[in-house]
């Protein structure tokens, strides 16, 4: 079995999701199932933090691609953050900057997420 | 005089520093942005104008577009600008527009004085720089010409090099994508291998397919040997119903089809989801499934390169995913073999092994199941009072299901041999309790006889089974055997059973059946076996043994469906030999 682990927190009303690991094909359910918790308990203000995140591949992304609009649509977002420069290559390589809040920091994202509000 | 020389001097020695610091800077750089906006800059604070612009060409168009400017009166600046100048022209150091104004665009309302500067390699024309008149209305000294024309070279070399840069880089980053795509694709065909799972498969090939391509929206469509159906799906606002899926499906060509507004027209599902492509998957020349996929949420178009890669793993995916429908398939096969081997052998465990020998009688019997076993039976069992006990039934249905009724209804046989009680009120008691303990779909036809070999009597009540026929010695007419009642199971004893003697005298001959032989079909499917057939094979066969009368109806039974057995076939033949 591969290294993949989802640690789940909250601060205030955020919900925090710490990746750790390999999120490939193998992988990506996990955090699908992960996401869809979270959706289906109507928490839609969702960081992902990619401190502890080595690897991403395609499959992993599309977790993403998939739940976002449903997130978008009740009002919140998943913004990302702490990624590395390899996974962080992954995301820009295909686009994702343009779709997604990619953010230094997970206090920045705490931020922006109160200044959305 | 010297004063003046040597501010000349000083002058001069700057604007040689210039053009060495800005050349070093701008070699340095590999930003064209960079590059181009310093020597905007630098030019418009050395020769004090505030309008100036760059236009690069643009080979494609043969035209050329404003990069950077500042102080223009023209209002589009995103509008492409043509230059009627000749090659030879563009080698000029620089030209006035004043001397081409038919050719040279009016970029401020004042073009007097103003000065265009070509940018180029020694291969390549890059385009302008355009400087508007000074402030003053002085017009450019030889001097501050050749600042800028020495600062325009350098800038040009710096320029190419920003732009070969930037292809490198593009090129670099399609690279980088493609070696993406196939670590996607060889990641997933060893993730596949490894899946069994239908609804695994189908999520990763979704995941990843959403994640490569950057969409939302996405559909599969897979064609099973029984039905075509939406396996997997993102994003879509509506799911496609039956018919949707069906004519989509049909329709998509093996290729990708972008679908035109036509299309969108016949198919609202494509049009309601924004589905951008649609692609049709073929294993072995037929079309299997068919994916969709929506617009890539960065707006970039897609390029030969996409379908390509959608198309490997597509092609990956649906190998993975036939796989698990053909190992489905395997497991059911055998499930059901092994069922069948289970109901054979139940059955031929229940069928007397071997048959009794009765005193006065040539007695033979023998079931030939078909493959799917159905659920004849025959037993032929002796009672305590000397009197042999034959019966024949067919029970409904096939397969372990019959089997199991069957052992049930030979054990309730065995069960009421020793008890004094008539055939008929035996027949009533089992017939109320297939009744009780079967659902309702289930029933057994049913005949059975007492024969005593002392009196050459022959007791018999006939539920609901096939009349066994009596050919009595030197008649050519049959007797059928019919009186009994209702077949077992059907429903709870109304009226007693009703139990009918038969005198057996040497030479008379019974033939009971089951609907194996008379219903028999042949290859054309429109004509059965008939009772016809079977009487005139009894009477051609009369006078041979009963086992082989036995064969002789089985032979010709065999030779009227010309292949396997549809149903079982089950004969019991008793012939008086006195």
């Amino acid at each position: 079995m591969k290294n993949f682990k989802i640690n789940h927190r909250t601060i205030s009303w955020l919900d925090v999701l710490d990746l750790h690991g390999e999120l490939d094909a193998h992988t990506a359910s996990q955090l699908e199932d992960s996401l869809k918790l979270l959706i289906d308990s109507n928490k839609s203000n969702i960081i992902v933090n990619c401190r502890e995140l080595e690897y991403i591949a395609s499959a992993g992304l599309g977790v993403f691609m998939a739940y976002i609009e449903d997130v978008r649509v009740s009002g919140g977002d998943i913004k990302l953050t702490n990624m590395n420069e390899r996974v962080y290559n992954v995301f820009d390589l295909l686009g994702f900057p343009t779709l997604y809040d990619i953010l230094d920091d997970e206090r920045d994202a705490v931020e922006k997420f109160s200044s959305e509000v | 005089m010297s004063q003046s020389a040597s501010k000349d001097e000083l002058k001069s020695r700057f604007e040689l520093k210039t053009v060495l610091e800005t050349s070093r800077m701008l070699i340095e750089s590999r930003s064209s942005d960079f590059v181009l906006n310093n020597l905007l800059l630098i030019v418009m604070g050395k020769l004090l104008t505030s309008r100036a612009a760059i236009l690069l060409y643009e080979p494609s168009s043969q035209s050329y577009s404003i990069q950077k400017s500042r102080g223009l009166s023209i209002e589009n600046d995103t509008e492409k600008i043509n230059i009627g100048f000749k090659d030879e022209q563009k080698q000029r150091s620089y030209a006035f527009y004043d001397d081409f104004s038919d050719k040279l665009p009016r970029l401020i309302n004042n073009m007097e004085k103003s000065v265009f500067f070509p940018l180029r390699t020694s291969s390549n024309h890059l385009g302008f720089l355009f400087i508007g008149g000074k402030a003053n209305g002085d017009a450019y000294s030889a001097r501050e010409l050749e600042f800028v024309e020495s600062l325009c070279i350098i800038s040009s070399v710096a320029i190419a090099n920003s732009k070969l840069f930037d292809e490198l880089r593009t090129t670099n980053r399609k690279l980088d994508r493609r070696i993406h795509e196939l670590n996607t694709l060889f990641d997933l065909s060893k993730e596949f291998n490894l899946l069994a799972d239908r609804q695994q498969i189908t999520n990763i090939f979704k995941f990843a397919l959403l994640g490569q391509l950057f969409v939302r929206t996405f559909f599969l469509i897979y064609k099973t040997p029984k039905s075509v159906s939406l396996l997997a799906s993102s994003g879509l606002s509506k799911k496609p119903d039956k018919k949707e899926i069906k004519s989509i499906f049909e329709e998509c060509p093996v290729d990708v089809l972008t679908p035109d507004e036509d299309c969108l027209e016949r198919h609202p599902f494509l049009k309601e989801n924004q589905i951008a492509n649609i692609t049709g998957i073929s294993i072995q020349n037929e079309k299997i499934a068919v994916i969709g996929v929506g617009k890539r949420l960065s707006g970039e178009a897609f390029a030969e390169t996409d379908f390509n890669f959608l198309k490997s793993l597509a092609n990956l995916a649906i190998v993975s995913i036939q796989k698990t429908y053909f190992l489905e398939e395997r497991i059911d096969k055998e499930r059901m073999e092994e069922e069948l081997s289970i109901a054979k052998s139940i059955q031929r465990g229940l069928l007397p092994d071997p048959i009794p020998e009765i005193e006065g009688i040539d007695l033979a019997a023998e079931n030939i199941s078909s493959r799917e076993v159905g659920g004849d039976y025959f037993d032929v069992a002796k009672t305590p009072d000397g009197s042999t006990i034959l019966a024949i039934a067919d029970v409904t249905g096939k397969g372990v299901p019959a089997a199991l009724l069957m052992a049930n209804l030979q054990s309730m046989l065995h069960v009421l041999l020793p008890v004094e009680i008539t055939l008929a009120e035996a027949t009533e008691r089992i017939n109320n309790l297939i009744f009780r303990n079967t659902p309702i779909d289930k029933f057994i036809t049913f005949f059975w006889g007492k024969y005593n070999s002392k009196h050459g009597l022959f007791r018999y009540v006939n539920a609901g089974h096939n009349p066994p026929l009596l050919l009595r010695n030197r008649s050519n007419t049959f007797e059928e055997l019919s009186d009994g009642g209702l077949l077992l199971g059907a429903m709870e004893s109304m009226m007693p059973y009703e139990q009918t003697d038969v005198e057996i005298q040497p030479g008379d001959l019974l033939v009971c059946y089951t609907d194996g032989v008379n219903e028999a079909i042949n290859p054309a499917g429109d004509e059965e076996f008939g009772e016809e057939r079977l009487m005139d094979c009894i009477l051609e066969n009369r006078n041979k043994k009963s086992a082989e009368i036995i064969r002789e109806i089985e032979k010709q039974v065999r030779e009227f469906t010309r292949g396997p057995l549809q149903d079982d076939l089950t004969l019991l033949v008793i012939k008086a030999t006195g």
